[in-house]
């Protein structure tokens, strides 16, 4: 029996459970240095019985630490549920900031642990654009994963969204090994399927090492690789 | 006998070693790769305690760094990442693989039984 399965519902389902694993590994970090102070706790207040006196210092700091990781938690599941939320309806007006911004938390982890470190640039005036905000998650995940593949030396990757004529960009920089064929490759697989679904183009500049995302004021319009630039 | 633990949540790290420390086993930590081989240089461990994901350079990988520094030393992976590909993996690896949050005594227990093979 042979399975149909419609790409870019595949691309989305790969994306979001690549998200989901990620966060559920930073909240179980968050939770294992919880349950290390919490074990703590447990040891000094045995000790304390057996005479052993308390420093309050050291409770005081792990008190600290168990706030901070709520706090770290917190902000990691309002992330996964803005995300989730993201499919509420099929396109919107989506402010660029704020989905890089959060695009940029998400990624984190996964970023940093390939050893590269992710800078994002937001303009004071947030560029908005009618598009389809889960597609546009899905494409900066993808570009995110192939930046890393052609990044410098220096491993620093940045992130910058703009406002343009026809609607709005974003912009990757940072790319010293950038080439039209690693390009090709990436437009070839998963990113040009999403790239034709947000009607977005791609813009690479390999001699100064930068790509960039270019988005239609409204992703009903005609593509923009259609349009007079 | 002497542990190394090696996090890159200092947090968790430091407070385990302290944990473990009130129960008479004397472990030092670390929160890098780069850290780990740089003290391993220095004392001798009689095992290692790894996270499996760490930024720049993992516990699988430092794993084989380890040991062929001290070799014979002894490994326990901890991970939050629940991937069955990594279990497999660092299963096969490590005398243990223990997911996060962990429990210290089943760790002390792991690490008897570790040194005891």
């Amino acid at each position: 029996m042979s399975i149909c399965i419609d790409p870019l519902g595949d691309a989305g389902l790969t994306f979001f459970s690549k998200i989901s694993a990620s966060i559920t590994h930073e909240i179980k970090n968050s939770l294992a240095v919880m349950n290390e102070s919490a074990g703590y706790l447990e040891d000094v207040t045995l000790m304390a019985r057996k005479g052993i006196p308390l420093d309050p210092d050291r409770l005081a700091a792990l008190a600290s630490t168990m706030l901070k990781q709520v706090q770290r938690s917190n902000a990691i599941l309002k992330n996964m549920n803005r995300l989730a939320h993201s499919l509420d309806e099929d396109s919107r007006q989506t402010d660029l900031n704020e989905l890089v911004e959060l695009m940029a938390h998400l990624s984190e982890r996964t970023v940093v642990t390939k050893g590269f470190r992710l800078a994002v640039t937001v303009p004071d005036q947030p560029p908005a654009v009618f598009t389809h905000p889960f597609f546009l998650q899905n494409l900066i995940w993808l570009m995110v994963n192939f930046v890393m593949t052609v990044c410098g030396e220096n491993k620093n990757i940045m992130m910058e969204p703009a406002k343009t004529r026809t609607g709005a960009e974003i912009r990757f920089s940072g790319l010293d090994r950038l080439t039209d064929e690693s390009v090709l490759d990436f437009l070839a697989q998963t990113g040009g399927m999403m790239l034709d679904a947000l009607n977005a183009a791609c813009h690479p500049a390999a001699n100064q090492g930068r790509i960039t995302i270019s988005l239609p004021d409204d992703i009903r319009q005609p593509a923009i690789s259609q349009q007079k630039q | 006998m002497r542990i190394l633990l090696v996090d890159d949540e200092k947090e968790f790290v430091s407070t385990l070693a302290e944990r473990l420390s009130l129960r008479d086993i004397e472990a030092d930590w670390v929160t890098s790769a780069r850290e780990a081989e740089q003290i391993i240089d220095t004392r001798h461990y009689d095992l290692v305690v790894l996270d499996v994901k760490m930024p720049h350079m993992g516990g699988r990988q430092l794993r084989q760094i380890l040991e062929k520094k001290q070799p014979g030393i002894k490994t326990i992976y901890v991970t939050g990442h629940g991937s069955e590909e990594d279990y497999k993996a660092g299963s096969a690896e490590a005398a243990y693989y223990l997911m996060k949050p962990i429990n210290i005594n089943d760790l002390i227990d792991k690490i008897k039984t570790a040194l005891a093979t």
